[in-house]
């Protein structure tokens, strides 16, 4: 495996990994930019827009007959969000040239509408294209609207929204949907000339073989861009509430969900890590041998860990008349690693499920790209054998100090109507 | 020491290692150096649909409660002594288990100690524990499974769609059973089905990775007792080609309305492979996202980018299923049945056949690189009765007279089902 950075200038970074193992190249140009609730939207959108369509493929139909022509490649858009960040991403697969059947050049028609797409998007004076526009609208919004047919995702969006209330992490990468509603062509498209021009940029192509000519054509097509971009910082603690706040709401549903976020304000962030892991990242976490193994009271009960927001958050499905009792599990667990009452087996069990998902790095090209954009945003370019030794050093001390930081913020229920 | 046989793609020249081995277990080797990661699948050929049985020695069918394969899986995780997740704990390795209405597979993912991993995984999956405290225990624990699926839009749609299309075959029954169903599951039952499902010679290991066959073949002599094959029968009910019900709706909380539209086709009773690929690429070509249809749909607001096809079939099963999410389902309805009809009178474009056939191809090259993917394309061929990689070569042979043949033949008017989760 061959690893380059390099930076183009004007704040836009190029990653390059070439390992020959793989049969396919991919890019991911990610914008980032502050979640702002005026901006988000727009941004949302149009970066959707410009990942459907391009002033060359200028249908729907015409971009989906060149992917499928070129070996099924892939051309798709992303929002999420990291810290108070918005990321916004267009991502592009394809096949390696070496597996084309009629000799064609994959590689440089990939980079021919990616670029178009990112710098002739279908637009004029007018904004973007009125057509492509509503239909790009509707589907951000088909999103939001769909993103409660999943009831455990619905859940932590209700619980991420109770967490960082009054903060730009409260809603989603898309916004809201009444501000996505307010979005037209032109203020699409204006916001997307403005990110463009202002939104800290990273890219990442990973492939089998050397192109150079990847590097070369986006350095020079970025520079004909006049930037003024600034650097970005991602670490944004969330505050703690001074009363923990509790929300519940009432759908017609089967299972009651519940999700519990925890804040802390220490910086032994591997620490917290570590402890996250025995709490509740394994099958053989402290959440799940107590709360679904020996009380038999849910599926799942697993926790999560936002780094940058300081945030911990336990979710889990379960009877409506056993939420007390989970949640009274889960507090009995945190607890017992306040106390220090962590086995041997727990923290060796823990290192070693990290040590076997840090060592699978580079077996996807997706694993190259994530990792470092990690790298990125923290701003500590190490590699993950190196971030495994230290989590190596870290003691159940450092693990018990950290669960004692960790304070309940704030809970959100999903109650079944029918258990009334 | 069984004999090895290499299986090749003649499209891509890719490889892997097949062995029936003494004990009656079928092995799959692929060995992908440069990986870090080994993946393996430990599974029999037992899934949801296979409630009634019979062993050549046994005089009547067995009949068990709906939804025991999948608390079977759930039971194999517990040893006498310990969890399984607690095995494999020691060793780092990611561990898992699922259940599909042909299936049940056992699995783990890891960066090192593959032959200890493997060990664990083949004493595991050889060495039931059963109790009626641990069976007892799990019932609370699958009860809330079966009540989040139940939540489920996705699930819902799906398997109210397959019960308007199947009158008796046990396919439209749930996964996991109910509730109630699961409540006669007993420590006897089991094993019942342990005992006879839980033959080596009903299973299959695929294993891919950065290994080495030799010793992976050099751990299955040490591990796997050998199997006498008890000829095990399994029997569906009758099934006629007549849907049940053409048109289900359910109210549900959800944020948007989804659909699926099922045709019913013919069960294959030879060369699954050729026909479950020609419909895959009918179902493509009738989806394909530059078609007049799809346009005109999206342009309409009748469908979004959720829209899209599959084919599903198995063991006494075969439908092609168009879903998404829309708010007028009946208009996707009459769209494909419309679109239907015209390439049945006008026929297939070729040119667009060809795209598709080389979207198809690229989509499972890429596959070959994917350490999961291989180890699940290995297992899923040979329990569907095909060799591995035979898919790339069989892609390369379809024409469009036989996409053709299949959308004249088999989507018919009188044989969809239309299912649709409504918002409440």
């Amino acid at each position: 495996m061959n690893y380059k950075r390099t930076e183009f200038g004007g704040n836009i970074g190029f990653t390059s990994v070439v390992d020959d193992k793989f049969n396919t190249c991919s890019i991911r140009i990610t914008m980032i930019t502050p979640m702002n609730s005026d901006t988000a939207s727009n941004y949302s959108v149009a970066n959707n827009i410009i990942s459907d369509v391009n002033s060359k493929l200028n249908t729907i139909a015409a971009m989906n007959e060149k992917l499928s022509e070129l070996y099924g490649a892939g051309l798709a858009s992303s929002v999420s969000q990291r810290g108070d960040m918005q990321l916004l991403s267009l991502n592009a697969t394809w096949l390696s040239n070496r597996f084309a059947i009629d000799g064609e050049d994959i590689t440089a028609e990939m980079l021919e509408i990616v670029t178009d797409c990112i710098f002739s998007p279908l637009a004029d004076e007018n904004g973007f294209d009125e057509d492509i526009f509503r239909l790009s609208k509707k589907e951000i919004l088909d999103i939001i609207d769909s993103s409660f047919n999943n009831k455990r995702e619905y859940t932590l969006i209700k619980a991420r929204e109770i967490a960082y209330k009054g903060e730009p992490a409260q809603n989603g990468g898309n916004g809201t949907r009444e501000a996505v509603e307010a979005v037209t062509p032109v203020s699409a498209y204006a916001a997307y000339k403005k990110l463009l021009e202002t939104a800290q940029i990273e890219i990442f192509y990973v492939s089998p073989e050397e192109a150079p000519e990847v590097q070369e054509t986006l350095k020079a097509k970025f520079a004909a861009v006049k930037r003024n971009s600034q650097n970005h910082i991602f670490p944004a603690p969330s505050p703690l509430k001074s009363e923990p706040v509790l929300v519940e709401e009432e759908y017609d549903v089967r299972q009651a969900k519940i999700a519990i976020n925890f804040k802390y304000d220490i910086d032994d962030v591997d620490a917290v890590h570590l402890m996250c892991v025995i709490f509740g990242g394994t099958p053989v976490s402290k959440l799940f041998m107590n709360v679904r193994e020996k009380l038999s009271l849910c599926y799942y009960c697993a926790c999560r860990m936002s780094e940058f927001k300081k945030t911990i958050t336990v979710d889990c499905g379960v009877e409506k008349a056993n939420i007390e009792k989970a949640e009274a599990e889960i507090m009995n667990q945190l607890e017992e690693m306040r106390k220090g009452n962590i086995s041997d087996e727990e923290l060796q069990s823990a290192l070693l499920a990290l040590e076997n998902s840090y060592a699978s790095f580079g077996d996807t090209p997706d694993s190259y790209s994530s990792w470092y954009f990690g790298c990125f945003c923290k701003n500590e370019y190490i590699s993950p054998k190196e971030h495994f030794e230290r989590l190596k050093a870290v003691t159940k001390e450092r693990i018990a100090a950290a669960a004692a930081n960790v304070q309940l913020d704030s809970t959100y229920h999903m109650l079944n109507k029918e258990a009334e | 020491m069984s004999d090895r046989e290499i299986i090749t793609s003649k499209r891509t020249g890719d490889s892997c290692i097949h062995v029936k081995h003494k004990s009656g277990l079928d092995v799959y080797i692929r060995e992908m150096p440069g990986f870090s990661t080994v993946y393996a699948l430990f599974g029999t050929k037992y899934g949801s649909v296979n409630t009634t049985f019979k062993l050549a020695a046994d005089k009547e069918y067995t009949e068990v409660p709906n939804g025991i394969a999948h608390f079977l899986e759930h039971k194999l995780f517990e040893n006498e002594d310990c969890g399984v997740f607690e095995l494999f704990a020691r060793t780092g390795a990611q561990c898992n288990a699922y259940t599909s209405f042909d299936k049940t597979c056992y699995l783990f993912s890891c960066t090192k100690d593959y032959t200890e991993n493997l060990r664990i995984l083949l004493d595991f999956v050889q060495k039931p524990y059963f109790t009626k405290e641990n069976v007892d225990k799990e019932q609370g624990i699958i009860g809330q499974e079966i009540r989040m699926t139940n939540d489920n839009p996705e699930w819902r749609v799906f398997f109210n769609m397959l019960r308007g299309m199947y009158h008796s075959h046990p396919i439209q029954i749930d996964i996991a059973g109910t509730e109630e169903s699961i409540a006669q599951i007993d420590a006897d039952l089991l094993y019942k089905c342990y005992d006879t499902f839980y033959n080596l010679n009903n299973m299959t290991l695929s294993i891919a990775g950065n290994i080495n066959a030799d010793e992976i073949l050099a751990i299955c002599d040490e591990m796997l007792r050998p199997c006498e094959d008890k000829g095990l029968e399994t029997v569906f009910p009758e099934e006629s080609d007549t849907i049940v019900e053409a048109d289900i709706r359910e109210k549900q909380s959800v944020g948007a309305s989804i659909f699926q539209l099922g045709y019913k086709c013919l069960p294959c009773s030879e060369d699954f492979l050729r026909k479950e690929l020609t419909a895959s690429l009918a179902v493509s070509y009738l989806t394909d996202a530059s078609s007049e249809m799809y346009n005109r749909l999206l342009t309409e607001g009748i469908i979004n980018a959720s829209f899209g096809g599959e084919v599903f079939a198995g063991d006494g099963y075969f439908s092609v299923i168009f879903s998404g999410e829309s708010e007028n389902p009946d208009a996707v309805r009459d769209a494909v049945a419309n679109e239907i009809k015209r390439i049945s009178a006008e026929g297939i474009d070729e040119k667009i056949f060809n795209r598709i056939k080389k979207a198809t191809y690229g989509d499972l090259v890429r596959q070959l690189c994917n350490v999961t993917a291989m180890a699940s394309a290995m297992i899923n061929s040979h329990m569907a009765g095909y060799k591995a990689f035979e898919v790339v070569d069989t892609v390369s042979e379809l024409t469009a007279e036989d996409a053709l043949a299949f959308i004249r033949n088999e989507l018919l008017a009188d044989k969809t089902v239309l299912s649709v989760i409504e918002k409440i």
